[in-house]
């Protein structure tokens, strides 16, 4: 659990965190998300003391920031940035088992740590192990920097936006494996960015920052049924938040179980979202669809009605 | 890298065709009946009647021509068969020389000298210079340039072996190889000694620039300033306090402290030697990828280890490429500080001016040449093999 008490921080003569207060529960993908500028990175960096804060007091389990060595405190805490930061002369095994050898794990112990996070990233240990940083794509370059943060298995992950500089593929594919990775290892990740869509995927909690204050957090739902301010509204989308809320929402939680009824022409997976499915609507000029599971087996229906969350009920 | 190979190599043709002028209308030898006396100029078919000889120099042209009419084609197979005939033409300058220093041998003249002429040396420069050509346009490696050289080397060490006694640059040495041995170790003992500590120190004052950045300004005005001295300046600058300090202090004296000698040299070179490699030192550990510095500190480095894992092995190419040019200036500078009897091999250069002997000059240029290009070779290769993921 990471908690943050009336923290600010000043550089120069600009105040760049102006007294937040967060409560980040372990397990909890927390996205704080604001305009450049807005102090979302420095709050980051805060946490493992990248940069000390001036006034207020950062928690860690309880235990305030502080107390812990600097050096050992970014031990236990994955950092993944944007332009990955990889060791251009090391190769890519290397820099993944970083961490690891900075603990003087023994080597055995490390190559192991090392093959199982590059299968997990799937990264195949034949091709990329021995390669350069300056070999890789990338996609394949922020792969390694998130594995490397992963290398010591850290309870915490920060990621400052680690898929900013990527093409919008390579991004969306990498914000999937995130979902899963987040689903599957369980850690308390803190993640910064300025992209509203990433974060409305990813979050868990939504915090959004504006000129070092926070201005408002929940889950993505909730902001985009009630944004607090005019800010929030505008960063959220405006008159778009209806198909970003739609993007949230998976068919199979709209759709009718099958009835005995006629088989639609057009076909969407269960685990789309809605506004998949608007789209295909919209396409086709239809207002049924057939929902079909993994295997392709329809399973249900959808109509446009439900889709709006008009319930006959 | 490779560049398509199109159209006639014009840099190849110009250059050949330079060689060829120069062989066939420059005097290529001269011959002297001795030390002081000057030579009979000779051009390459005007040595001697002798059929093997006039064989021999036909066969040399033949090439040149040959490896004009490559340059012409340059496809890529042609520019193997010039890189090829190049290197054959390198080696067999050496054996043609000693050919011709046997054909215009006379019992009675045993003193008599063979001096290279100009052609012999802008030949040589212009077969150099298409051997390096042909290597960067091929995509070769710089030691596979290297091992290009070896069979000119080789026939070079033969030809001065056992045939080119004649030759007055292998005159002037032999009547002072114990001389030359000395210089030689006496000037790179100067050159090493200064770039060494000028290393250390560059090393100490960086950090410290680091550490304190108000530092920075005075050290590199005051560094610059030193730069900005001339070297002989420099030297009599130094005469007076050193002389003093070696009849004062009395251990100083003994190791041979005095206004002139070594002393003297190993400070001024220090001083020339510092800039470049403290310049290179800080740019090079300021250069380094920020975002690799914030991920080392990130992960959990500490200032030691971010320093030498990732700061200072990034740095090293730089580093390095900072060593060569601060070693290449030694080279060059010691050949001064022969003036104030430091020794090393500036002393045949200022000798032979003094006596108007120019093999002597040549006895101790060419050497510093040397030294300078095979400095060169090491430190580029070491750089380009530091830098990330380069190999040899």
């Amino acid at each position: 659990m990471i908690e943050l008490f009336g923290v600010s921080k000043h550089f120069a003569n600009e105040t760049a965190v102006d007294g937040i207060s967060l409560q980040i529960k372990r397990g909890e993908l927390c996205v704080l998300v604001g305009t450049s500028g807005c102090g979302k990175s420095t709050t980051l960096r805060m946490i493992n003391r990248l940069i000390e804060h001036d006034a207020g007091e950062i928690h860690l389990d309880g235990q305030p920031v502080r107390s812990f060595n600097e050096v050992a405190l970014r031990r236990r805490i994955g950092y993944v940035i944007q332009s990955t930061g990889l060791f251009p002369h090391w190769t890519v095994a290397r820099n993944i088992g970083l961490v690891p050898r900075l603990l003087k794990w023994p080597k055995a112990q490390i190559s192991e740590r090392v093959e199982a996070l590059m299968q997990l990233l799937g990264l195949p240990l034949a091709e990329f192990a021995d390669k350069y940083p300056h070999q890789l794509s990338g996609g394949q370059a922020q792969r390694v920097g998130v594995a490397r943060a992963l290398a010591a298995d850290p309870d915490i992950l920060l990621m400052d936006e680690p898929f900013a500089a990527l093409d919008p593929l390579t991004r969306q594919g990498l914000q999937r494996e995130m979902i899963e990775l987040h689903a599957r290892l369980n850690k308390t990740i803190v993640f910064v960015t300025h992209d509203m869509d990433e974060a409305l995927t990813l979050a868990d909690r939504l915090v959004v920052m504006d000129q070092g204050r926070i201005v408002q957090q929940g889950t993505p739902v909730e902001l985009l049924r009630e944004p607090a301010t005019p800010f929030v509204e505008s960063l959220l989308g405006g008159l778009d938040r209806g198909l970003k809320e739609a993007a949230l929402i998976q068919v199979k939680e709209r759709m009718l179980p099958f009835g005995p009824r006629l088989l639609a022409s057009e076909r969407i997976a269960e685990t789309a979202p809605l506004s998949q499915a608007l789209s295909v609507m919209l396409w086709h000029q239809v207002e049924r669809l057939t929902v079909v599971d993994a295997e392709d087996i329809p399973v249900g229906e959808l109509s446009l009605r439900r889709l709006l969350g008009v319930t006959a009920a | 890298m490779v560049k398509p190979l199109q159209g006639p190599n014009w840099v190849l043709l110009s250059l050949i065709l330079l060689g060829v002028v120069a062989w066939l209308w420059l005097p290529v030898i001269s011959l002297a009946p001795n030390r002081i006396v000057p030579g009979t100029p000779y051009t390459a078919f005007a040595v001697s009647e002798g059929g093997l000889f006039l064989a021999l120099t036909s066969m040399l042209t033949m090439l040149m021509l040959g490896v004009a009419w490559l340059a012409w084609r340059a496809t890529r197979k042609e520019t193997w068969l010039a890189l090829g005939t190049v290197g054959v033409l390198l080696a067999l300058l050496p054996l043609w020389l000693a050919a011709a220093a046997a054909e215009l041998a006379e019992p009675d003249l045993p003193q008599a000298r063979i001096t290279l002429g100009a052609a012999f040396w802008l030949l040589w420069f212009v077969l150099l210079l298409a051997l390096i050509e042909l290597r960067t346009r091929l995509g070769l490696s710089r030691p596979m340039g290297w091992l290009l050289l070896l069979p000119m080397m080789a026939c070079w060490g033969l030809a001065l072996w056992l045939w080119l006694e004649p030759l007055a640059l292998l005159r002037e040495y032999q009547a002072r190889s114990e001389q030359f041995a000395d210089a030689l170790i006496i000037h790179l003992a100067l050159v090493g000694a200064a770039v060494a500590a000028s290393l250390i120190l560059a090393i100490v004052g960086v950090l410290a620039m680091r550490r304190c950045s108000g530092l920075q300004r005075p050290g590199f005005a005051m560094l610059n300033f030193l730069q900005t001295i001339p070297s002989l300046a420099l030297f009599g600058l130094l005469l007076a306090p050193l002389a003093w300090l070696g009849s004062q202090v009395a251990w100083l004296g003994a190791l041979g402290v005095s206004g002139i000698g070594w002393a003297p040299a190993f400070l001024a070179l220090l001083g020339y030697s510092l800039l470049p490699m403290v310049r290179n030192l800080h740019v090079a550990l300021g250069a380094v990828d920020p975002a690799v510095i914030e991920a080392a500190r990130g992960m959990g480095m500490s200032r030691r280890q971010v320093l030498l894992q990732a700061r200072l092995p990034l740095a090293l190419p730089v580093v390095v490429e900072g060593l060569r040019i601060t070693t290449i200036q030694a080279i060059g500078l010691t050949a001064v500080a022969a003036l104030i009897g430091a020794g090393g091999l500036g002393t045949f250069i200022f000798q032979g001016l003094g006596q108007a002997a120019m093999d002597m000059v040549l006895l101790g240029a060419l050497p510093i040449i040397v030294l300078a290009l095979v400095t060169d070779a090491l430190f580029g290769t070491l750089s380009e093999w530091l830098r990330p993921g380069g190999e040899l």
